[in-house]
C-alpha cells in the first residue's frame, strides 16, 4: 500500500496537497479520536500511559506514607491491599507495556522506511481497547461504596491473583472480577498490536533494509511482538478460568470440588516470565539506539546483541517455575529451573558488556537521553545481578516474598525499564512535537530520579534479607526495619520530585519558541533524515537502504584508517517536498470504527459482573463497530 | 577536566553505601537471615554469601567501568569523530564464555544443596503438622497424644527441642500461607488441597519469631508465629504441661472450627 506507484504526476501532487491539508485541519478533538496515523497513536499511547504513571505512583507514595513508621495509620489493611493491587497491575499493563507500545508505534515506521503500520485501524483499535480496559480496571475503585470515606473497590488479591484467594469465597465484592476482565481487554489490545507489528517490520521495510540492517530497537520490538503473541494466550486461558469459577461456579481452582490452586501458578508464570521480557526489551532496544548516537560509534556487536535478546526471549519460557520454588515443586524440578535461570543471565550479561563496548573509544556527548541511558545500564546490572542470586535456590527459599524480591525486580522495571523508557522520551520528543526538551531541567530530573530510586529500593533489598515480606500493610517495631522503611518512603518522595520535573520540563517545553532541528543528536538511523515534527506521510519518496546505521552513512565516509570523514555539506539533503513528484502517496482514511468497536469491550464487560442485559448493549456496539469498520470505504 | 571530582565523590557515596550495608545485615534483629540458629538456615546463608561476593565484585567491575568509560572517553570538541569499531569477536565470545564458566560453579553447589535440603526429614524426627488458617497457626504433634488418644494441639507458639529434627507437614484450610521462620529455615508454601513437608532445626535455645510469606488476605501482616526452641527437658515439662490442660496457647478464642473447606 505505501509503495503504490501512481503514473499520473498530478493526481500525486493533488494528494499532497490533500494530505497537507488534513494535517493543518488535525487540531479538532475529533481528529484525533479518529486518527489512524501511527505517530498520533503513538503519542495518545504516550500520554495514556504517562496518566497512568502519576496514578500508580500516586498509589506507590501511599503505599510509602504507610510503610514510612511502624504500625502506620495511613491506609487500613483492606486499602493497603487494594492499592498495592492496583499498583502492580497498573504500573505492568498501563505503564510499562503502553509506553513501550508508544515507542513502537512512533518508531518502527519510520526506523524501516514505510509510511504507516501494516494495519492502522487495528493499530487504532489497539490503543482504544487499551484506553478502555485501563478505564475499566481503575472504575473498579468506584464500586466499594463512598470513595470519599475511603470505600475502595478495587481488587484487592494482589496483581499475580493467586488462586484461590481470588475466588469468590476468600474475595467477595467485585474487585477481583473487574481485574480479571480489564486484563482481558487489555489483553486483545496487546494482541492486535503484536500481530500488528509482526507483519508490519516482516513486510514493510523499505528496500533494501533487511532484517541485520534493522535498528536494534525494530529488533526487540519484533522479539517482543513474538512474545505478546504466545505469552498473551496463556494468561488468557487462566484468566477466563478464574472467571469462570467466579462467575459461573466452575471448579479450576477450587479445592473442595478437586480443583487444583497450583495450576493458576503455572499459568501465570507461563505468561509472567515472558512478560518480564515484554516489560524489559523494548527499554533495551531503545538504550540500543540511544547509546551509538551519543557515543558517535555503531553498536558494539550488533548481532551478539540481537542475538542475545532473540535467545533471552526463547529463555524467557524455560524459567517461569523460579517465581514458584517454595510451592514444594521437588528437587528435580528446582533443580531444573534453578539452572535455567542461571542461564538466562548469559545472553543478559553479554548485553551489558557490548553496551560497555559501545561506549568505550567513543566521543561520549553526556546529554539528558545519554544519562538515562548509563542509568539504565547501572541499574538494570543490579537487577541482573540480584536475579542471579534468585537462581540459588535454597537461598531463595528465604528471599522468596520479601522485600528483597521488591527491590530486584523494580531494578528491573524502574531501574531497567522505567529508565529505559526516559532516555527513549527525551531522545524522540523532538521528533515528534518539534521542540527540545530542556537540558538541564532533564539533567536535574534524571540526578533526582536516580538518587531517590537509589534511596527507595535498595533500602529494600536490606529490609528483604533482614526479614521483611511483602504485601504486609503493617509491621511492629523492634525488627530493625524502620529506619530502611523511612529512607525508602523518602525516596519516593524524591522520585516524585522527579516526575514533578519531568511535566515541567514538558509544560515549559510547549512555550518554547525555536523549533528543533530535524537531527538534533547527529543520529545514525533513518527517523533523524525526516523533518521535526515529522508530516504525516513520513517519507517523501521510500528511502532504499544500503546499510545499518543508513543515515550516518549518508553524512560520513570513511577515510583509509577507518575514521569518519563529513560528506561534503548539502551532498545529502534531502530534497524538497515540493520538488518530489515520482511516487504516489496513498494514505489510510480516518475512522471512528476502531473506537466504536473498542468501546463495546468494557461494556459487555460491566455487563457480565453486573447484568446480562448489558452484555447485550455492549455486543450491539462491537457488533456495529466491526459492520462499520467492515464497509467502511477505504478511501473518500 | 572540571568534573574529576565525580568519581571521587561517587567512592565516598559507595564507601557509605557498604558501611550501610553491613550496619544493616549485622544487628541482631528477629528475622535476619544473616543469623542463622538452624542448619537450614545455615546452609542457606552460605549460599548467598557464596554468590554475593562474585557478584559484588562483578558489580564494582562495571559500575566503575561505566564511570571510568565515561570520564575518559568524554566528547571533547562538537566535531570529534572516534574510529568506527563494529564489535570483536573474540572479545565478545570471552565475554560469553567467562560468565557462563563462573555460573558453572555457582550451578554445582546450588543443586547439591536443593537435593540435601529437599530431603524427607529423618526417621527420628519430631513429626509436626503446621496447618494454616485465615490468620493463624496450628501446629498439631503427630506423635504426642493427649488422654483422649488426640494428637497434642497448639496455636502460633511452636515448642521444639533444640539439636533435634523437625519434620513439619505443611496444610492450608483456606488459602495459600507460606511457612517461614527467617532464623532456622527458608520458607515454604502452605498450600490447599497438598501437603508439602520439609525438615528443619534450631542449633541455639531462643525464641524465634516468623510470619506468614504468601499473601493471604486482611489479616496477612499479623499471621505472625514464635517457634520456641529449649533443652530436651524444658520441651519435655512444656509438654506435660500442655497435656495435663494447664496450657495458654492451647485453645485461643476464635479459633475456627476445623473442619474441611469447601461447600
Amino acid at each position: 500500500m505505501a509503495r503504490a506507484i501512481e503514473p499520473n504526476p498530478s493526481p500525486v501532487l493533488e494528494a499532497m496537497r490533500q494530505i497537507r491539508e488534513d494535517a493543518a485541519s488535525y487540531r479538532g478533538i475529533w481528529s484525533w479520536i479518529t486518527t489512524v496515523d501511527h505517530k498520533r497513536i503513538g503519542m495518545m499511547y504516550g500520554v495514556a500511559a504517562l496518566a497512568f504513571f502519576l496514578l500508580g505512583g500516586i498509589e506507590a507514595l501511599l503505599l510509602r506514607l504507610q510503610l514510612s513508621t511502624p504500625n502506620g495509620q495511613v491506609l487500613n489493611p483492606d486499602q493497603y491491599n487494594r492499592i498495592f493491587t492496583m499498583h502492580g497491575t497498573t504500573m505492568i499493563f498501563l505503564v510499562v507495556m503502553p509506553l513501550s507500545a508508544a515507542f513502537f508505534n512512533l518508531m518502527t515506521p519510520l526506523m524501516i522506511g514505510a509510511r504507516d503500520v501494516a494495519f492502522p485501524r487495528l493499530n487504532a483499535f489497539s490503543f482504544w481497547v487499551f484506553l478502555a480496559g485501563g478505564i475499566f480496571m481503575n472504575a473498579s475503585f468506584f464500586t466499594g461504596g463512598n470513595i470519599l470515606q475511603g470505600e475502595l473497590g478495587a481488587p484487592d488479591a494482589g496483581w499475580f491473583g493467586y488462586a484461590p484467594l481470588t475466588l469468590s469465597r476468600f474475595s467477595p465484592g467485585e474487585g477481583v472480577d473487574f481485574w480479571a476482565l480489564g486484563l482481558q481487554i487489555l489483553g486483545i489490545a496487546s494482541m492486535a498490536s503484536g500481530f500488528n507489528f509482526i507483519v508490519t517490520i516482516l513486510n514493510m521495510r523499505a528496500p533494501g533494509m533487511t532484517l541485520f540492517r534493522m535498528p536494534l530497537f525494530v529488533w526487540m520490538t519484533l522479539t517482543t511482538s513474538f512474545l505478546i503473541v504466545f505469552a498473551m494466550p496463556v494468561i488468557t486461558v487462566a484468566l477466563f478460568e478464574l472467571l469462570f469459577d467466579r462467575l459461573f461456579d466452575a471448579n479450576f481452582f477450587n479445592v473442595a470440588k478437586g480443583g487444583t490452586p497450583l495450576l493458576w501458578q503455572h499459568m501465570f508464570w507461563l505468561f509472567g516470565h515472558p512478560e518480564v521480557y515484554i516489560l524489559i526489551l523494548p527499554a533495551m532496544g531503545i538504550v540500543s539506539e540511544v547509546l551509538p548516537t551519543f557515543a558517535r560509534k555503531p553498536l558494539f556487536g550488533y548481532p551478539f546483541v540481537v542475538f542475545s535478546g532473540i535467545a533471552i526471549a526463547f529463555m524467557s519460557w524455560g524459567v517461569w517455575a523460579h517465581h514458584m520454588y517454595t510451592t514444594g515443586l521437588g528437587a528435580v524440578a528446582n533443580s531444573a529451573f534453578g539452572v535455567s535461570t542461571i542461564l538466562i543471565a548469559i545472553p543478559t550479561g553479554v548485553k551489558i558488556f557490548n553496551w560497555m563496548g559501545t561506549l568505550w573509544g567513543g566521543a561520549i556527548s553526556l546529554k539528558t537521553p545519554l544519562y538515562f541511558a548509563i542509568g539504565f545500564i547501572a541499574m538494570f546490572t543490579i537487577g541482573g545481578l540480584t536475579g542471579v542470586t534468585h537462581s540459588i535456590v535454597p537461598s531463595d527459599y528465604q528471599q522468596q516474598d520479601t522485600y528483597y524480591i521488591v527491590a530486584h525486580f523494580h531494578q528491573v522495571l524502574f531501574g531497567g525499564a522505567i529508565f529505559g523508557l526516559f532516555a527513549g522520551i527525551y531522545y524522540w520528543y523532538p521528533k515528534f512535537t518539534g521542540k527540545m526538551l530542556y537540558e538541564g531541567l532533564g539533567q536535574l530530573q534524571f540526578w533526582l530520579m536516580f538518587i531517590g530510586f537509589n534511596a527507595t529500593f535498595q533500602p529494600m533489598m536490606i529490609l528483604g534479607l533482614i526479614g521483611m515480606p511483602r504485601r504486609i500493610y503493617s509491621y511492629p517495631s523492634g525488627q530493625g526495619y524502620d529506619f530502611w522503611n523511612l529512607l525508602a518512603t523518602v525516596g519516593a518522595f524524591l522520585i516524585a520530585t522527579s516526575v514533578l520535573i519531568f511535566i515541567i520540563n514538558v509544560v515549559a517545553t510547549t512555550r518554547r519558541k525555536e523549533r528543533a532541528p530535524a537531527d538534533p543528536w547527529d543520529g545514525r538511523t533513518l527517523e533523524w533524515s525526516l523533518p521535526s515534527p515529522v508530516p504525516a506521510y513520513n517519507f517523501v519518496e521510500i528511502p532504499t537502504v544500503h546499510a545499518l546505521d543508513d543515515f550516518w552513512h549518508q553524512k560520513y565516509t570513511e577515510d583509509e584508517s577507518g575514521r569518519p570523514v563529513p560528506v561534503v555539506a548539502g551532498a545529502s539533503e534531502e530534497a524538497e517536498d515540493e520538488e518530489v513528484d515520482v511516487h504516489g502517496i496513498h494514505m489510510p482514511s480516518p475512522s471512528v470504527f476502531p473506537l466504536i468497536t473498542a468501546a463495546g469491550l468494557p461494556i459487555i464487560a460491566t455487563g457480565l459482573i453486573y447484568d446480562p442485559a448489558i452484555v447485550a448493549v455492549g455486543a450491539a456496539v462491537l457488533v456495529v463497530g466491526v459492520y462499520g469498520w467492515a464497509l467502511e470505504p477505504a478511501t473518500e | 577536566m572540571h568534573r574529576t571530582y565525580w568519581p571521587r565523590l561517587l567512592t565516598v557515596a559507595l564507601l557509605l553505601a557498604i558501611v550501610l550495608l553491613l550496619v544493616g545485615c549485622n544487628t541482631g534483629t528477629p528475622q535476619n537471615t544473616f543469623s542463622p540458629e538452624g542448619d537450614v538456615a545455615s546452609r542457606q546463608r552460605d549460599l548467598f554469601n557464596m554468590v554475593l561476593w562474585p557478584a559484588v565484585a562483578i558489580l564494582v567491575l562495571v559500575e566503575g567501568g561505566l564511570i571510568y568509560i565515561i570520564v575518559r572517553f568524554r566528547r571533547r570538541r562538537p566535531d570529534e569523530l572516534p574510529t568506527q569499531v563494529h564489535g570483536n569477536t573474540r572479545l565478545e565470545l570471552g565475554w560469553t564464555i567467562a560468565p557462563a564458566i563462573l555460573l558453572l560453579f555457582i550451578a554445582v553447589p546450588t543443586v547439591a544443596a536443593i537435593i540435601d535440603l529437599g530431603r524427607a526429614p529423618a526417621a527420628n524426627a519430631l513429626q509436626v503438622k503446621v496447618t494454616g488458617i485465615q490468620w493463624k497457626w496450628q501446629f498439631e504433634y503427630t506423635d504426642i497424644k493427649d488422654s483422649q488418644g488426640n494428637p497434642l494441639q497448639v496455636f502460633d507458639e511452636l515448642h521444639i527441642p533444640v539439636n533435634q529434627e523437625i519434620g513439619a507437614h505443611l496444610e492450608s484450610l483456606d488459602v495459600i500461607h507460606s511457612f517461614w521462620v527467617p532464623k532456622l529455615a527458608g520458607k515454604l508454601d502452605v498450600m490447599p488441597g497438598r501437603s508439602n513437608r520439609m525438615w528443619f532445626n534450631a542449633t541455639k535455645p531462643g525464641t524465634y519469631s516468623g510470619q506468614c510469606a504468601e499473601f493471604c488476605g486482611l489479616g496477612h501482616a499479623d499471621m505472625r508465629l514464635t517457634v520456641v526452641a529449649e533443652s530436651q527437658e524444658d520441651f519435655q515439662a512444656w509438654i506435660d504441661q500442655q497435656l495435663s490442660g494447664g496450657g495458654t496457647s492451647r485453645a485461643p478464642q476464635g479459633a475456627p472450627a476445623l473442619v474441611s473447606g469447601g461447600e
